[in-house]
């Protein structure tokens, strides 16, 4: 465990959320550690985690045995280790190597089927946390923010959206790519293909055209009775729920006069229907203390859970608190079971914390080999082995 | 976007041409001349226009410690190689560069001035600023002080935003960028507005160029105040060698006679920026100060090499033959009371005249530079703020006589400490406080015009929770450690603490309290103390 790389510190518990600043890679060469995987017994479907951490290893997580059953090395650096699944949940597409590379990787065997270097010539690429898989798992997108290094000079780029074809083995190119708002953390695709991007507002880019639009309002909602949002979030969860969803932090105001003194802050979510499109905001609760993630329980959307150094759950109807536990360190990337009846807390140090969802008991910890999490954020789903 | 490793190595690489080895006299400077040395190590990439003018380079203007800070970052980001085509050293083609772009490309004295703090590592200093927009956009991730002590064309106040972005995309993503559209912000306000404010040129800047430089050879009488040890007095003799270098040999006391002496070297930029290196005792010290246009004073600090939060605001005035009071140590007395005063100045001739109801009970010692009196003051000594006079020399403001300490201001009011040690990098950072004394004057009340500020007096000191969140989380276990005489804060081991709650750092937010008995009476003052991470990367200028 580093215990230099902490991106939280006490600044947030003064109320202050820490911004995305400590990135931290180590060299690193290597290749698959192959794991144990085909030697598990039980072929029926369950649920798997997968998450990355440092230097620069792809986990799979055997949920039910609570253990890692394959661990991955990947060439490069750290960061931000953010994870996409293709639909079939045999291939894990990550960002790192310092925010610019991109592996398509065969989370069983460790076989890296697609790579892409995002950075070319004089153009350096970054990616702050924002992968996406097509539902057909043909297509993989990022959100790259290009600044071409002149001989004397930097120029930032335009962002766009890249469009990398999944079958084009080890040294794909993008094959389209769009205009794009600047900004952009997390993304989602719809089940009609939409590419959803979480950025000031959260917008909706049609893959085929690119034509952009706001599918949700967020900071230029322009409500009278609220204050600017603040969405900080680099941990696309939700794919469980089919749904993309990041959590905001506002003031609601008494009246028009907009004082801040007499107002409420809150905390609220935006998500987006990922079957239907249809998007949704709403207040769940109080905000008395930082939260860095948070994700609706999948069997009960009316119950929504945040984590940073608690772990909270809301009654999302009633706006209240129902349960919240200190935590034996901050997580930043919380995620649950298929059928809702556990929480995992990932991010940060390099163990997962296990909880159980009704009670906020904590069930166990899963170790990881090797160092943190960071940014990285966990994907978890259900397939045979 | 920041690498740990990568850091490491930038700050070795900055400490290793900090203020200390980049500005040391004893190095010698490259034999071929600065022209030839950007020929040969900047051409690469930077072209030259017409009218010899370079690229980017010449258009900028900054404080020797701004100059090698880029030319350090070209060196790691953009493996530059610092050529001298005469065959000497890298490192000294380096220095010679800082030296020609410090000379020829520098700030005006008065263009610097309002932010000496950040080249004297006053890192305490509250900044204010008048545009919130400033604020955010520069000056939440450094100081506004790093960006105001530049002077720069449009364009390349506008290359500087495209750097900034570049280099650190994430600033865009943080709190106070993700809130706007920061890169459209910057281009469209903040580069216009900086380049109206702080443009290439300026009057102050082609006045200065055409003025004479003094030079700064002679005997120094050094007065000084070192938070958390009290009043200085000393002499600094410094010898003139080639290129503005000069030789430094410094000897002074502290008030309770512990001596602070040693020597070194210095190096004279822009014709008024004073950098020294000195040893005492164990001890690396840096000196940054300012020389005055007539070469009569210099100011500025002296602080310790690897422990900038201690050191020594200091005010150096050159010997002449005039006779010159130029401080009281301590500035106060009691009336009613009895005190030990040291007059300081130079070729002090004469008697002391300390003003009615001031009388001087013994004089203990006398030399030229300094004369030790006993002095009593009257019950009915007049309240205030007095000149004394020794000799033919007057100094204003020299004393103030008060009755009664009513109250306690601990100063700073607001200080961060930061973790460190425990096997990391970085050392503890210790926060240094001291306990001013207050009178509330005539009426009594604090807070009026008549308050007196009377000065720095011996306290107990402890810390206390600054909340209930403190209190909570224990702050006062874990953060670290108060000197109970001296007014020192020792903040804890760096690294994560199984032992605290999520095993946070040993953070704290602290009250600090000062706090005196006068006759069965305490009388008690707070303060503000953050004490958090390390800070990895510690430029010249933060």
């Amino acid at each position: 465990m580093c215990r230099h790389t902490r991106l939280y510190d006490r600044a947030a518990r003064a109320g202050r959320v820490a911004m995305l600043t400590v990135l931290v890679a180590t060299p690193l060469a290597g290749c698959a550690d192959k794991g144990d995987a085909s030697a598990q017994a039980n072929a029926g479907p369950r649920d798997f985690l997968v998450v990355m951490n440092r230097p620069n290893k792809l986990n799979l997580v055997d949920l039910k045995q609570r253990k890692v059953v394959n661990s991955c090395d990947l060439p490069g650096d750290y960061g931000p280790g953010t994870v996409a699944m293709s639909p079939d949940k045999r291939t894990a597409y990550v960002l790192t190597n310092r925010f610019e590379n991109i592996y398509g990787v065969d989370v069983d065997t460790c076989e890296i089927r697609f790579s892409a270097r995002q950075s070319q010539g004089d153009e350096r690429v970054k990616s702050i946390g924002s992968i996406a898989v097509s539902p057909d798992g043909k297509e993989v997108y990022t959100h790259q923010n290009p600044t071409r290094l002149l001989i004397d000079r930097y120029e930032v780029q335009d962002a766009r959206v890249a469009v990398f074809d999944t079958s084009a083995g080890l040294e794909a190119r993008p094959v389209r790519t769009f205009p794009a708002p600047r900004q952009i953390t997390i993304m989602a695709v719809g089940k009609d293909g939409t590419l959803y991007m979480g950025g000031r507002d959260i917008y909706a880019m049609n893959m085929q055209t690119g034509a952009t639009t706001v599918a949700l309002a967020s900071q230029s909602r322009n409500d009278p009775l609220e204050s600017l949002r603040d969405s900080l979030t680099v941990w696309p969860v939700g794919d469980i729920n089919d749904e993309m969803v990041r959590m905001y932090s506002a003031a609601q105001y008494k009246d028009a006069s907009q004082d801040l003194a007499s107002a409420d802050w809150v905390w609220g979510f935006e998500r987006v229907d990922l079957a239907t499109g249809a998007v949704e905001t709403k207040v769940f609760g109080p905000l008395e203390v930082v939260l860095f993630s948070g994700m609706a329980r999948p069997s009960d959307p009316n119950q929504f859970y945040g984590v940073l150094t608690q772990l909270k759950k809301f009654d999302v109807a009633a706006q209240k608190e129902l349960n919240s536990v200190d935590l034996e360190h901050s997580y930043y990337c919380i995620n649950f079971s298929t059928d809702g009846s556990e929480v995992y807390l990932a991010g940060t140090f390099n163990d997962i914390a296990v909880y159980d969802a009704d009670t906020l008991k904590k069930l166990g910890n899963i170790a990881l080999q090797g160092g943190d999490m960071a940014l990285a954020n966990s994907r978890v789903f259900s397939r045979a082995l | 976007m920041l690498n740990i490793g990568r850091l490491a190595r930038v700050s070795a690489l900055l400490a290793l041409l900090g203020t200390g080895q980049a500005f040391a006299a004893t190095d010698t400077p490259a034999t071929s001349s600065p022209q030839e040395i950007i020929a040969a190590s900047c051409s690469g990439c930077h072209a030259r226009d017409g009218e010899g003018r370079w690229f980017r380079i010449s258009d900028q203007r900054k404080t020797p410690e701004g100059w090698q800070m880029t030319l350090v970052r070209m060196q790691i980001t953009h493996k530059a190689q610092f050529i001298d085509p005469a065959g000497g050293d890298g490192d000294a083609a380096l220095r010679t560069l800082v030296k020609y772009f410090a000379d020829t490309q520098g700030l005006a004295p008065q263009e610097r001035a309002p932010y000496s703090f950040i080249l004297e590592q006053e890192l305490n200093t509250i900044e204010e600023h008048d545009s919130e927009q400033f604020r955010s956009m520069c000056a939440r991730c450094h100081t506004g002080a790093r960006v105001l002590l530049q002077r720069r064309t449009e364009d390349e106040w506008r290359n500087l935003v495209h750097f900034h972005l570049g280099q650190f995309p994430t600033a865009e993503y943080q709190m106070m960028g993700r809130d706007r559209d920061w890169l459209g912000e910057a281009l469209r306000d903040v580069v216009p507005d900086l380049a109206k404010k702080y443009p290439l040129q300026t009057d102050a800047w082609t006045q200065w160029q055409a003025a004479p430089k003094p030079a700064l050879a002679g005997r120094w009488r050094v007065l000084g105040y070192m938070p958390g040890r009290g009043d200085f007095s000393g002499v600094m003799v410094t010898g003139a060698q080639d290129g503005d270098r000069y030789t430094v040999v410094f000897n002074g006391q502290f008030a309770d006679g512990e001596a602070l002496s040693g020597s070194g070297s210095a190096i004279v930029y822009t014709g008024y920026e004073w950098r020294g290196t000195l040893k005492i005792g164990d001890e690396s010290y840096r000196q940054v100060m300012a020389a005055s246009a007539d070469g009569a004073e210099l100011t500025g600090r002296m602080f310790q090499r690897d422990h900038d939060e201690w050191g020594l605001r200091m005010r150096a005035v050159r010997e002449t033959p005039r006779s010159e009071l130029l401080a009281v140590q301590p500035g106060f007395i009691a009336a009613g009371g009895e005190s030990l005063l040291t007059l300081v100045g130079i070729n002090l001739d004469g008697a002391a005249d300390l003003g009615p109801g001031l009388k001087v009970l013994e004089e203990v010692s006398r030399s030229a530079g300094q004369i030790l009196l006993r002095v009593a003051a009257d019950d009915t000594a007049a309240v205030g703020v007095r000149a004394i006079r020794v000799g033919k020399s007057d100094l204003p403001d020299a004393i103030t006589v008060y009755k009664g300490m009513d109250r306690l201001q601990v100063e700073p009011a607001f200080a961060v400490g930061r973790v460190g040690g425990d096997g990391g990098s970085q050392p503890v950072v210790q926060a240094i406080f001291d306990a001013i004394a207050w009178s509330n004057g005539a009426d009594g009340e604090a807070g009026t015009q008549d308050d007196l500020r009377i000065g720095r007096v011996a306290a107990n000191w402890s810390v206390a929770p600054w909340n209930e969140q403190a209190t909570a989380d224990q702050d006062v276990r874990f953060a670290g450690q108060m000197d109970k005489d001296d007014g020192v804060f020792t903040p804890a081991g760096a690294g994560p603490n199984p032992e605290r709650k999520y095993q946070t750092n040993n953070a704290g937010n602290l009250k600090v309290i000062a706090s005196v008995d006068r006759d069965g009476q305490t009388i008690q003052g707070d303060g503000h103390l953050i004490v958090t991470v390390q800070r990895w990367n510690n430029p010249p200028i933060r």
